[in-house]
């Protein structure tokens, strides 16, 4: 039943299966590469520090197997095949039966009924059927084995049918919409092999996300999609800056001109072939009612391309679900949502469909490597006193904005002299005393647009070399020559902001030199709890935290 | 059984029976054996009682039980050739003839040695007891679904009513209520008469018989039948039993069957089928990563209950508080977790301390058998699993009284338990190697070989289910195929537990002491007949090249936390769980080291040099910089307050830190007050005290009177040395050799001296007869076989006594009933009464 090829398999191999359902593999050894590929099918890589890496197997890892055309026995096999003890038969009877769920419900078009949901096992259908959830999406039952779906709730009932465990195999298929010409214009540049990858499984899958590292061109992941799809392409951002950065790339690199790209936005209303949209316009609310929702339907969209993929705000979930007939393209850095949203995300625009580790991308040289340092800052004795006063709410603002900070980023600032250097916090007034002290523009929400993108041009010209940002500047803004970030404060423990933020300097740098990000920490207080939470994600992806005291900093002056 | 003078009595064909027969009778029938009988006439006696033949009938398998319900529907005495026809029908079947024939010898002969049949091939004898619990009557309608007989049906019939049954059936008329009777039979067992008079049947007469041939053979008929009902019950092939009911009397069923009891005639026993086939290796390496959990498991269990284990309930057991939080702490469902916590129980490594605050914890046989190898290790854990009565699967149910049955607690033990534990794994140990059975077919076989009766039947395939899981879990079975190390222990223990000592209504008092003193002082139980020792060591030196070789390193990793990549030497596993938090277990361990796991590793009494050069020691790769600061960080803090235990005082050098306290809002629940500018002291308790500050974020240290730093790391709490429960068997214990062979010379000798002859005491008239009570009731039961009247010398409830002539019917219970013909009526007279008997003289 299992192949076993070489030698005794059951000794030495490279993965440990854990009894709760990780997988642990050892990087060093020399089967860990083949391993890796056999596994990756079906579980999560869920954390890559340096020595051992640690999957997940999760039945939505193994539905998205089954869907990808992967079987229970490949599974069991590629377990048995490379761990190193025995596994736990328990283990493989349940791998076998989380996969044996998949497909008994089937989502199709029937030429009379439209959308119809069909069991290969009747108990199944009658079991969901009895569920509350299921009923006011279904409609008529057609035979024993079928009943009518409403079209408009195909995405409601995959989500509902996945959390009651019986995922349903959509084989409705995808409109085409309008075609639209698009190319890829590749001179001077091309895709680089894991985009292209990326582009191919997308396509290959029909929907999905993508998970790549900040700074590896996941805008080309998009144009590269969008010229596969060749059709009409609606493109959600954050923000508005990141959708002229959006619209700047495409025509930059592919065969679309600016009057073929449309910009969606609290100021400018544009449809057109190609339409970027903002997140905030689509979920503006007047008088109870989402007006801009009508732009999913204004045109005969063929491809829908969710950028930043991790942030979709929920009133765009819940019209997602409508969409389930159009290509959706999700993009992120990280799937980490703190609201543990992920599986609506898996299970409304796809499953993901390409995942790199961030250091694996750093080895090819497309991303910069960095050196993550946490500086840690005493308080001072009349400073401790006060925290230990403040109300609960206060405290973290309160360590995280200390005057000591003040002094280590001045010195931080100072040791980089030269270099371009961004420094990033949460408070307004602890930015506003910083770019003060530091003789630097500050950019926070209520600078205007135009401003940004001047501060911004003047950053990437060299004329600035210090630029403090707030929380606007987390996303989607390319700076391609920031070399040193500090991190004075930040949104709580925000996994997915750290990740983000270090994306800022990852970019290569032209002369290939090491990146700096500082995260300063008050030492003793929540903010080292919340900054210890925050890089959990990094240290996890193989980003190692060293830790300074603030006093070496001040005394290397 | 060949003596030349045909046995009258199941005594003199027990007298005839040499002394292997009998040993094999006293240790398939051990009830028989307390107190040893004086004579044959009275083992005889008691085999014929009510409760040991329901017992030793219980215990057939399926086809011995069928040959036995033919020969309760039989003639009496029944030939050879008769009852074979019942079992296989009038045709004979072609093929399996052989085979049932073959099937019928071998149940014969354990009817015969276990003493439930006597007599030659030509005059097979169920005994009595055995053929009233088996022949059909209207209140307990048999297995084989068929009716009484024409002549019990016809019983008391008026002549009349006989007359026309006669004459409808198409027989010569006779006044004779005996021969009419005789010549309906003769009808009816005739073949080609009984097949004639069918053909001239209604349909609708044909179709009600049919529905009763295979029983139930009652039916209710109204005051008027309908026509085709008529047309049967003149004829006599239904048979009226009581108003408004009739039956199908047994020779026209019979007929109908084709001369088969049994519809379905199980000669065979159901072969277990292989569901799977798995390779040996593979088996054998999962059994292992199985056995290597279930050491994990057990070990971290006790580790769990080192500080003192949960309180024993004041009935006994664990409260389901206790083992949810168990199940919880080991990571498994809670059935699971009963499971360990009654194998280490069985395999006497944790006991009820016995203190007045009762409490489970570790026996000392725990320490002693922790310094085992592992592959011992699991041998001793596996023993102890065969041979318990203790059933974890029963936990969370409830017993009789409605009670809750919790973990530990009583009412655990089944005495069937270890029988089929036993059972199941030699039906596995019978399949080729590395095959997984499938479990219905091992179940039908299950059935086969033990019957359900009423009631119990349940339990047994409940038995059986556990049976596999646990030996899945406890790696005795890998991919559901016996393993060779499991094997190995079976061939080394008894080849088959005795039939387990159950039954509805036990002769003898329950509570017997194990077949075995009590265990050794490491606790784990030595089985029945002392063999597995061998065989466990031959498990262990199977076991012990498939178990992971412990390991001396971890790998550590910035992300805060430590890969074993297998299981590790004891020092360092424990060393290290003080030192990190265990995030995930398998095959691996994955710590992760937390301020506060490092804080333990302080309180523990490791200063931060220690740890970091455990740490380098210890560790495959450089040790991380930010683990090395997390170190260093956690021990400049840690001690840096100290909290004196005289009800109680904060101390320290910093006079800011104190500050911060008094001004720290949450501390006002502490109630501290500066003492000193470097000290605070509060009127809370210290442990208190410290809580309160470290949630404030502080490293305090608590501090002994004398100044030192107290180290808060709890003793190991170990019970009184304790024995493990001995397996509760619920009836007497299997005799051993020797007892048997003395028990059968003491009863040769009874039996010797009792029949020898003498000069018969023909009872004169006017005196009492007098025997001994075994006489009496051997007396008494040979007349009911034979129909004889019989003398009696009888005192009444008032002292007077008298004599009787009486013709016993039934003897059951202590009581004769019979028909009296000095009273000429049917009385019943307790045993005890009756001070004698004797045989008429022949008139």
């Amino acid at each position: 039943m299992f192949g076993l090829a070489k030698g005794h398999p059951l000794v030495n191999g490279p993965l440990i299966v854990q009894s709760d359902k990780t997988l642990l593999l050892e990087v060093d050894h020399d089967r860990a590469d083949a391993c890796r590929r056999a596994i990756a099918p079906f579980a999560e890589l869920e954390r890559a520090p340096e020595h051992i890496h640690t999957y997940r197997v999760t039945p939505l890892g193994l539905w998205n197997a089954r869907a990808a055309g992967h079987d229970a026995e490949q599974v069991v096999d590629a377990l048995v095949e490379f761990s190193r003890y025995p596994v736990p038969h328990a283990l493989l009877v349940d791998v076998a039966e989380t996969m044996a769920r998949y497909g008994r419900l089937t989502l199709s078009k029937h030429p009379v009924h439209g959308l119809v949901l069909t069991s290969t096992d009747r108990p199944v259908l009658e079991e969901i059927l009895r569920s509350k959830k299921v009923q006011p999406l279904v409609g008529t039952r057609i035979d024993p084995d079928t009943v009518a779906v409403h079209p408009s709730e195909r995405g409601q009932i995959k989500q509902t049918l996945l959390k009651l465990g019986w995922p349903a195999e959509d084989l409705a298929g995808y409109v085409d919409g309008e075609a639209h010409k698009i190319d890829l214009c590749e001179d001077g540049w091309a895709l680089r092999p894991y985009q292209r990858q990326a582009v191919e499984g997308f396509w290959h899958g029909g929907s999905g996300v993508v998970v790549l590292p900040c700074g590896a061109g996941k805008t080309l992941v998009g144009a590269g999609a969008m010229a596969e799809a060749k059709a009409t392409t609606l493109i959600l951002v954050t923000n508005t800056v990141s959708a002229r950065q959006w619209k700047h790339e495409l025509v930059k690199r592919t065969s679309l001109t600016e009057d073929e790209i449309g910009e969606y936005s609290g100021t400018k209303k544009e449809i057109r072939p190609v339409t970027i949209a903002t997140y905030q316009v689509l979920t503006t609310r007047r008088k109870g009612v989402y007006p801009h929702l009508e732009l999913f339907d204004s045109r005969d969209w063929g491809l829908i391309l969710y950028d930043e993929v991790h942030l979709l705000p929920a009133p765009v979930f819940k019209f997602t679900a409508d969409l389930q007939a159009r290509r959706r393209l999700g993009l992120t850095a990280t799937l980490v949502r703190e609201d543990g949203r992920e599986s609506d995300v898996f299970s409304l625009i796809g499953p993901k469909r390409f995942d790199a580790p961030w250091k694996e991308i750093e080895a090819q040289g497309y991303i910069a490597p960095a050196d993550c340092v946490e500086v840690r800052v005493n308080l001072t004795d009349s400073e401790r006193l006060a925290y230990a006063t403040a109300e609960a709410e206060e405290k973290y603002r309160f360590c995280a904005t200390t005057a000591t900070k003040r002094k280590v980023t001045e010195a931080l600032v100072r040791k980089h002299q030269g270099q371009q250097t961004l420094v990033i916090g949460q408070y307004i007034d602890q930015l506003d005393e910083l770019g003060e002290h530091l003789d630097a523009p500050v950019i926070k929400g209520e600078t205007t647009n135009a401003q940004r993108e001047k501060l911004f041009d003047a950053f990437r010209q060299g004329e600035i070399s210090v630029l403090v940002v707030s929380k606007v500047a987390n996303f989607s803004i390319d700076l391609p020559e920031a070399t040193v970030a500090i991190q004075v404060s930040g949104t709580f423990g925000s996994r997915q902001e750290e990740a983000q933020r270090l994306g800022r300097v990852l970019r290569p740098k032209a002369d290939g030199h090491e990146a700096r990000f500082y995260s300063v920490v008050a030492r003793d207080t929540i903010d080292q709890d919340f900054a210890a939470h925050r890089q959990r994600f990094l240290a996890e992806q193989g980003y190692a935290y060293r830790i300074l005291d603030a006093d070496a900093v001040l005394a290397e002056e | 059984m060949s003596t030349p003078d045909a046995p009258r009595s199941l005594a003199e064909a027990l007298r005839a029976s040499d002394d292997a027969a009998m040993v094999a009778l006293l240790r398939t029938r051990p009830d028989l054996l307390t107190p040893v009988p004086n004579d044959l006439t009275q083992l005889a006696t008691r085999a014929g009682t009510r409760a040991s033949v329901v017992r030793a009938l219980e215990r057939l398998d399926r086809f011995t039980q069928q040959v036995a319900e033919a020969l309760a529907v039989a003639r009496e005495p029944a030939t050879y050739a008769e009852v074979l026809g019942l079992l296989a029908g009038d045709d004979g079947e072609g093929a399996d003839a052989a085979e049932v024939r073959d099937a019928f010898d071998h149940a014969l002969a354990t009817l015969r040695g276990q003493a439930l049949v006597w007599g030659g091939d030509d005059r097979l004898r169920l005994v009595r007891t055995a053929r009233e619990l088996l022949a059909p009557t209207p209140q307990r309608p048999s297995p084989t679904g068929l009716g009484p007989t024409v002549a019990e049906a016809m019983a008391g019939m008026s002549p009349g009513r006989v007359q026309s049954l006669v004459a409808a059936a198409g027989l010569a008329a006779t006044h004779d209520a005996v021969s009419a009777v005789e010549a309906l039979t003769g009808l009816f067992t005739d073949r080609k008469r009984m097949a004639a008079l069918l053909d001239e049947a209604p349909t609708e007469s044909v179709e009600i018989l049919s529905r009763l041939v295979w029983g139930p053979p009652y039916g209710q008929v109204t005051a008027e039948p309908a026509a085709h009902l008529r047309w049967l019950i003149d004829r006599g092939l239904l048979l009226p039993t009581a108003p408004g009911t009739v039956v199908l009397p047994r020779e026209a069923a019979l007929h109908l069957r084709g001369g088969r009891a049994h519809r379905v005639l199980e000669a065979a026993a159901p072969p277990v089928r292989a569901a799977r086939e798995h390779r040996p290796q593979v088996v054998d390496a999962t059994a292992a990563g199985q056995a290597h959990m279930a050491l994990a498991t057990v070990e971290e269990l006790l580790k769990d209950w080192d500080e003192g284990g949960p309180a024993v309930l004041r009935a006994g057991g664990l409260s389901v508080r206790d083992l949810k939080r168990t199940a919880v702490a080991l990571d498994v469902p809670e059935p699971q977790a009963a499971f360990w916590v009654e194998l280490a129980y069985a395999a006497g490594l944790l006991a009820a301390d016995g203190e007045t605050d009762e409490r489970y914890a570790a026996t000392p046989a725990y320490d002693t058998w922790q310094e085992l190898p592992a592959a011992e290790r699991w041998a001793r854990l596996a023993t102890a699993w065969l041979t318990a009565t203790r059933t974890a699967g029963l936990v969370g149910g409830r017993d009789s009284k409605d009670r809750t049955l919790s973990a530990l607690g009583p009412g655990l033990d089944r005495a069937a338990a270890p029988e089929i534990r036993h059972r199941v794994l030699h039906l596995l140990a019978d399949l080729p190697e590395g095959s997984a059975p499938a479990p219905d077919s091992l179940s039908a076989r299950l059935r086969w070989e033990r019957p359900p009766g009423a009631g119990a039947s349940d339990l047994r395939s409940r038995l059986a289910g556990w049976t596999l899981d646990e030996a899945e879990l406890l790696g005795v079975t890998g991919r559901g195929a016996l393993s060779s190390h499991a094997r190995a222990l079976l061939a080394g223990g008894p080849e088959q537990l005795p039939p387990p000592l159950r039954g509805g209504s036990p002769v003898h008092p329950p509570a017997h002491p194990g077949p075995q003193g009590g265990p050794g002082a490491d606790g784990a139980r030595p089985g029945p007949q002392g063999g597995p020792g061998a065989g466990q060591a031959e498990a262990a030196r199977l076991l012990a090249p498939l178990l992971p070789d412990p390991l001396d390193h971890v790998l550590l990793q910035a992300d805060l936390t430590a890969v074993a990549p297998g299981p590790l030497q004891r020092p360092l596993a424990d060393a290290l769980t003080v030192l990190a938090d265990v995030e995930s277990k398998g095959g691996a361990t994955v710590y992760r080291f937390t301020p506060g796991s490092v804080r333990r590793a302080l309180d523990a009494g490791q200063t931060a040099s220690d740890l970091h050069a455990f740490l380098a020691a210890h560790s495959r790769t450089p040790v991380p910089q930010p683990l090395t600061y997390l170190i260093d960080d956690v021990a400049r803090k840690h001690g840096h307050l100290r909290i004196g235990a005289a009800s109680a005082y904060v101390r320290c050098d910093d006079e800011g830190v104190l500050n911060e306290i008094l001004a720290d809002k949450r501390a006002q629940g502490l109630r501290l007050r500066r003492l000193a500018p470097t000290v605070l002291a509060t009127q809370a308790d210290p442990a208190a005290l410290l809580d309160g500050l470290r949630s404030l974020g502080f490293a305090p240290s608590a501090e002994s009177a004398e100044g030192d730093v107290l180290i808060t790391r709890a003793h190991s709490h170990r019970t009184p040395p304790r024995t493990a429960p001995e397996p509760v068997p619920d009836g007497p214990p299997l005799p051993d050799t020797t007892l048997i062979d003395a028990a059968v010379r003491a009863i040769r000798a009874g039996d010797l001296a009792s029949t020898t002859p003498r000069k018969t005491t023909t009872p004169t008239t006017g005196e009492l007869p007098r025997t001994t009570p075994a006489e009496t009731l051997a007396t008494m039961q040979a007349a009911v076989m034979t129909g004889e009247a019989l003398w009696i010398g009888y005192v009444n409830a008032e002292g007077a006594a008298s004599q009787r002539v009486i013709a016993p019917v039934r003897v059951e219970g202590g009581f004769v009933t019979a028909y009296d013909h000095t009273a000429d009526e049917v009385r019943t007279y307790p045993l005890h009464r009756v001070t004698g008997v004797a045989e008429l003289a022949d008139e």
